[in-house]
């Protein structure tokens, strides 16, 4: 089997190809980039396979799958480049979209933007009032719908042009029937407009977030699917007839037409890669417990993945953009900390690093590409940690004179420090910064890091790991093999993977056999849709997964957690393992359960999984002994965090052997990326090329 | 101080540890909540303070309460009966001793190291029912025994024993107990990791280190706060409006007057002049609601968050700048045991007044007149089981235009910044329907270069009879137009019954338990800001589109902007030339 995992990020485009018809001595394994072409991802896409297929000596046509992790759908997000949208919402409400949860972006200003205002996702015009009313507890109609008012609105948009419609009713997640029928009349006069319903998209209480979940998804859905049609396409043309799966915001992927129909599950596609890509990273090592942490040129993804699984993010916090999605997406927080964080002191004499950033362009000032202030890369280069010569595989030129001119010129005065004192600090500030996220990931939410490991990937993350697994204690690193493409080799380490959702409302602790049935019979059609989408994807029976979760909460509390639902059908006694579930969820969040409480379903979800191969790294030759002389390539001074400078060798790490130590002081220079081990630490490289580092003690 | 400065990098690093402690905090307390006011609202606050009350940190959370703990510890310190100990939890919300109002219960942690009392954990949050002589909310009540509960510096715990007595005394004491109770607990809870956390941060770097930095860290948000005031010329500032009623004398409008005086890089703001205390519970708490809308009014001002990058860090060193001054028996300062419970929409005034005063020295960081009010509105009732239900809510207001961008509609402004509730999560589990909740469309914003936001209006419907108490204003004077701009509409609040709703009846901003039937609905029609800049510099194109979104009727564009429109809605430019040039004279 040939399968590639191919991942556009802002800069690179990076690939992965593992084939049993390479040749022995590759391992079975090609890791390729190519430079991103942002006006269009599939240009760099479709060129990257080409050339890493030539690499791999394998045709176009051999290729069975192709996975891809795409950032099209965000793109459309934060350029606000989405379609016309036409809106049918309850009349009355038409302002749901715009009223949002009241509550502004920020405490203490007069002059801040309110995104979901000044960039609506639907103009005001276009949100037309329906007459009709479903009430509340039992979903009964309290005022049929006024279905002249749904053609006249369907002709109104018709004469517009719009390209999306979407039908929002208050309530439509207790009783579909209005939006439904609504639907049914707008797809008469607009055939080939695309038409969706709240809650077919989001089938959950919250008028606001449902609304704001389809109104996304049809205002990123026509450029969304067209690339992803058009990517289809292009690759045909290439010969390659492989099947095509696109990485979802919840680590499982989808097909180009699920992608394309629910373009709102893919806005977190990338980072997801990557979280996968380090879990894949800990199952080479066989640790479940890890702390992922990708750093790039702007910003830090982190993501703790506690005893091998993934954790979803608390609905409440899923949002793009400032807007509200209700999709799962993995747990992970970004924060403004990369190598091309600026350094600057502010004007009351702080001392900040990020999160501005230089980007790529004009980037940190060794680049000599106009950037005059120092950014964190320049002083990992005045350090003496990246050399100029091997900076990203030789490919780009740095002059770390620049590096130097730009922390004297901008730093050295107002902090009163040498050049190699406030380089020191820059690094010192921005590990501070991500170890308080990491903290507030892992120790705030219950998590003991002392057992965990931090898996530290992207270009930048192995400068950092062992520094950032220091501070927050951690119990040793992880550096994947191929630590700058790490998202990419998330993308072939992943399963397929669908969710569904329904809302219930059910007070579970005083729930009788009647609410009981109703339960069962819920979760028997929400596993029978899921079944459904594994076996269109043509899965076998016998390879579907199913989870069942109640979102759970304590009867008048606001927020859902997540519990699991015990195999089998629900009665009493599996009723009591679910309530002691989610004490558990609340205890493991919150530091405290409140066990006397009725607890009550909100939504009942059904995660519908296929495993498939993962990507299997090939072995590494057996090697043995400590700093083994033949991988050294040359000695030279570098200075480590606690400011101790020493002549330090520099490995390749093409040329570590599987079972061999490396003992810090050290540097590992692979292609597109360099692991600092620090005096005191060791590295051990592992059987399938991880290396594993912890302090000597 | 003798000790030696802390050097910039440890101290951004500190920095960086407390700001995350608050914010661990401010998420303990709100998604471990129980009513919605705390959970959904987030009407809290919290933070770590100096053993002097000096704030080390807050949580960004609402900011009314951010600010106002200092005054609360004080007030505690004076109240105290025992001397603090490792284990104690305090309870406090008496408004005399510094509560912002009294249902803004406190709870606080002392946190001892090596033996030595070094500072506190604190959170505020707002209590659905303290048991005042109204469900949720009070107007018109004689005095502040009428506000419910009052706690001086109580113990919870008491050396880490819990004190059942007092626990049982708040459960017989409020309406909804298990709300109250629940909320208590996570605001313990949240306290507790505080003073768990500023220990960590005390073995990790050393007292004196912590310390030290906190001083650099509070001079930093001092000077950067400085530095800005410097900038506007010494002088005296003045501005002024006036409130509706107290809530009881409905024919006497109560002036709000304001002077900043400018010195050098200090700041006064001298509230002389303003109404005489009223004798509802229409009045201020000087410490704890006063001062802190001042402080707050200067730190958006002038650091404006949306446009200054670095983050300056929420501590003492931001007030200290600002000096208040508000004579004692003035509805800012009002005397014992004068009731001062409903005292939100006074101090939105006084930072509008703030705005409005300052804007022609600084019209680049000012907006037009905002909706500067709240509507703050209890529903209850009893269920059929003889238990009570007790629902707040807080409705939008809007902002004035700005320099550069026209005036949010319907969003939480200046002091407050709550969610509102789901509707179909309130629908779910209350005896109250919503029936509109949208932008108004019975009024127009300011006209400007940059209009008014517009204000919101919701209507609730009563499914079971019950009653209403509503704590708002702004329905007389409507937001001030600035540089050329309109003023803005006023607020106002109806009644009818969902089976005859042509019989509209208009009732007055404040009302003090209202009795309603079943089929009743209150509708809440918020303020709308007033316009920045001369109307007629809007571009007529802009102006189309306000009409096409309906923010904009064809008649007004015509009246207040000067642009005509054809049948097919498009820019006459030739009409629309000469009507402006008419238009400016």
């Amino acid at each position: 089997m040939t399968k590639i995992g191919v991942d556009v990020g802002g800069t690179f485009t990076d690939l992965i190809l593992e084939s049993d018809k390479v040749a022995c001595t590759a391992g079975g394994v090609v890791v390729h980039k190519v430079p991103s072409t942002p006006e269009d991802q599939s240009v760099g896409v479709i060129r990257g396979i080409r050339e890493i297929c030539d690499i791999a000596g394998v045709a176009p046509s051999d290729v069975e799958k192709v996975v891809h992790g795409t950032t099209v759908a965000t793109n459309a997000v934060i350029e606000y480049d989405g379609a016309e949208v036409g809106m049918l919402t309850t009349r009355g409400f038409r302002d749901i979209l715009l009223l949002a949860r009241g509550k502004r972006p920020h405490n203490f200003s007069m002059q801040f933007d309110v995104p979901w205002q000044s960039k609506p996702l639907v103009k005001r015009r276009n949100r037309i009032p329906i007459t009709e009313r479903i009430m509340p507890p039992d979903g009964s109609v309290e005022v049929a719908m006024d279905e002249n008012q749904v053609r006249a609105a369907a002709e109104l948009f018709k004469e517009r042009g719009v390209d999306a419609v979407i039908i929002c009713f208050i309530f439509s997640f207790l009783n579909n029937v209005h939006e439904q029928r609504a639907k049914e009349i707008v797809e008469e006069i607009l055939p080939d407009t695309y038409v969706s319903c709240s809650s077919e998209v989001a089938d959950v209480i919250r008028e606001y977030e449902r609304f704001s979940t389809a109104a996304m998804n049809a205002f990123i859905g026509p450029r969304t699917s067209y690339y992803l049609g058009n990517l289809k396409n292009s690759l045909r043309a290439e010969g390659v007839t492989a099947e095509i799966r696109v990485m979802q915001s919840n680590g499982g992927v989808t097909t180009i037409e699920g992608g394309s129909e629910r373009p709102v599950t893919i806005l977190m596609s990338g980072p997801a890669g990557g979280v996968i890509g380090g879990k894949w990273a800990g199952d080479l090592s066989a640790v479940e417990n890890l702390i992922t942490v990708d750093i790039g040129g702007t910003s830090a993804d982190i993501s703790v993945v506690p005893g091998g699984s993934v954790r979803i993010m608390n609905p409440r916090d899923t949002n793009v953009g400032g807007y509200p999605i209700l999709t799962p997406m993995i747990d992970l927080t970004t924060i403004g900390a990369g190598g091309g964080s600026v350094a600057y002191v502010d004007e009351g004499g702080a001392f900040h690093v990020g999160p501005r950033s230089a980007g790529a362009n004009p980037g940190p000032a060794c680049y000599g590409k106009g950037g005059l202030e120092p950014t964190v890369t320049d002083a990992q280069v005045v350090l003496g940690r990246l050399d100029a010569e091997k900076f990203l595989g030789g490919g780009v030129a740095i002059d770390p004179k620049l590096s130097i001119k730009a922390i004297e010129d901008n730093l050295c005065e107002k902090l009163r420090l040498s050049v190699e004192e406030a380089a020191l600090g820059i690094i010192r500030v921005v590990n501070s910064n991500m170890a308080l996220e990491i903290r507030a990931n892992s120790v705030a939410k219950g998590i003991d890091p002392r057992d965990y490991s931090l898996v530290a990937f992207g270009g930048a993350g192995p400068l950092h790991g062992v520094e950032l697994a220091k501070t927050v204690v951690a119990r040793d690193v992880i550096v994947p093999p191929a630590p700058g493409i790490n998202a990419a080799t998330g993308l072939l380490a992943t399963d397929t993977q669908y969710e569904f959702t329904r809302s219930v409302l059910i007070g579970i602790s005083e729930a009788e056999q009647t609410a009981l049935d109703d339960l069962n019979q819920e979760l028997d059609e929400l596993v029978g849709q899921a079944s459904e989408a594994l076996a269109a994807d043509g899965v076998t029976s016998q390879e579907r997964n199913f989870t069942r979760i109640a979102e759970c909460r304590y009867a008048g509390q606001g927020f859902e957690l997540r519990a699991e639902i015990a195999d089998g059908i629900v009665d009493n006694n599996n009723k009591r393992v679910l309530i002691e579930n989610f004490h558990e969820a609340h205890r493991c969040d919150y530091g405290h359960a409140f066990e006397h409480q009725n607890v009550e379903i909100i939504t009942l979800r059904v995660i519908a999984a296929a495993a498939t191969d993962r990507l299997s790294w090939p072995e590494l030759k057996i090697g043995k002994g400590n700093n083994p002389k033949g991988a050294v390539m040359y000695t030279r001074p570098t200075t480590f965090d606690e400011g101790e400078t020493v002549d330090t060798p520099r490995y390749d790490r093409g040329k570590l052997l599987s079972g061999q130590t490396v003992t810090g002081p050290a540097i590992i220079i692979q292609n597109d990326s360099t692991t600092l081990i620090p005096p005191d630490h060791i590295a051990e490289v592992t059987a399938f090329g991880n290396l594993r580092v912890s302090d000597k003690a | 101080m003798s000790r030696k400065e802390v050097d910039p990098i440890t101290l951004q690093v500190i920095g960086g540890a407390l700001h995350t402690i608050a914010k661990e905090m401010g998420h303990v307390l709100y998604r471990m909540s129980y009513s919605s006011i705390i959970r959904e609202s987030e009407d809290l606050g919290a933070g770590l303070f100096d053993a002097d009350c000096n704030t080390l940190c807050e949580s960004d959370s609402t900011p009314m309460h951010i600010g106002s703990i200092p005054a609360y510890l004080r007030g505690i310190n004076e109240t105290l009966h025992d001397p603090w100990q490792p284990g104690d939890v305090v309870i406090h919300n008496h408004p005399y001793y510094g509560a912002s109002h009294s249902p803004d219960i406190a709870a606080v942690a002392p946190v001892f190291y090596d033996g030595e009392l070094v500072g506190f954990s604190a959170n505020t949050a707002h209590h659905v029912d303290i048991g005042a002589a109204t469900p949720g909310l009070i107007i018109d009540v004689p005095d502040v025994f009428a506000e419910g509960m009052l706690f001086k510096g109580v113990k919870l715990y008491e050396g880490g024993e819990r004190n059942r007595a007092l626990w049982q005394f708040i459960e017989t004491n409020t309406r909804v107990p298990d709300q109250v109770l629940g909320d208590i607990e996570a605001q313990v809870a949240s306290v507790e990791l505080g003073a768990k956390r500023f220990i960590e941060l005390l073995d990790l770097y050393g007292k004196d280190t912590v310390f030290t930095a906190t001083q650099q860290l509070m001079a930093y948000s001092e000077a950067m706060l400085r530095k800005r005031i410097a900038e506007i010329p010494d002088g005296e500032y003045r501005a002024e409006g006036y409130l509706d009623d107290d809530g009881r004398n409905r024919e006497q409008t109560l002036p709000v007057k304001v002077c900043v005086r400018i010195e050098g890089d200090s700041a006064e703001v001298d509230l002389t002049g303003s109404s005489p205390q009223v004798p509802t519970a229409f009045n201020v708490p000087f410490e704890g609601s006063t001062k802190v809308a001042c402080y707050f009014a200067f730190r958006a001002i002038l650091l404006d968050s949306a446009t200054i990058s670095e983050h300056v860090p929420q501590n003492e060193g931001s007030f200290r700048p600002i000096k208040v001054i508000a004579p004692l028996g003035s509805i800012f300062n009002p005397q014992y045991p004068a009731a001062a419970e409903a005292r939100f929409n006074q101090i939105q005034r006084v930072v509008d007044c703030i705005a409005k005063a300052l804007g022609p020295a600084i019209p680049d960081k000012v907006t037009a007149g905002c909706s500067a009010d709240v509507s703050a509105i209890a529903y209850s009732g009893v269920r059929p089981e003889g238990n009570y239900w007790v629902f707040i809510e807080v409705n939008e207001g809007s902002y004035g235009g700005r320099p550069e961008s026209d005036g949010p509609d319907g969003i939480e402004e200046l002091m407050r910044n709550t969610r509102n509730n789901p509707i179909e999560d309130l629908g779910m589990h209350l005896p109250l329907i919503c029936d509109r909740y949208e932008l108004r469309d019975d009024v127009m914003p300011g006209a400007g270069e940059h209009r008014g936001g517009i204000g919101m209006i919701k209507v609730q419907r009563y499914l079971t009879d019950g009653f209403l108490t509503h704590e708002s204003d702004r329905h007389e004077d409507a937001p001030w137009g600035f540089l050329g701009g309109g003023a803005g509409a006023g607020a106002r609040v109806q009644k009818y019954n969902v089976a005859t709703p042509d019989k509209i009846e208009e009732l007055p901003a404040k009302v003090h338990n209202l009795r309603n039937l079943k089929g009743d609905c209150i509708a809440v029609l918020n303020a709308c800001g007033g316009g920045y800049g001369d109307p007629l510099k809007r571009s007529p194109e802009q102006v189309r589109e306000d009409v096409l979104d309906d923010y904009c009727t064809v008649e007004y564009a015509r009246e207040a902007y000067g642009v005509v429109l054809n049948d097919e809605f498009k820019v006459d430019a030739a009409a629309t030339e000469a009507l402006r040039d008419e238009m400016r004279g």
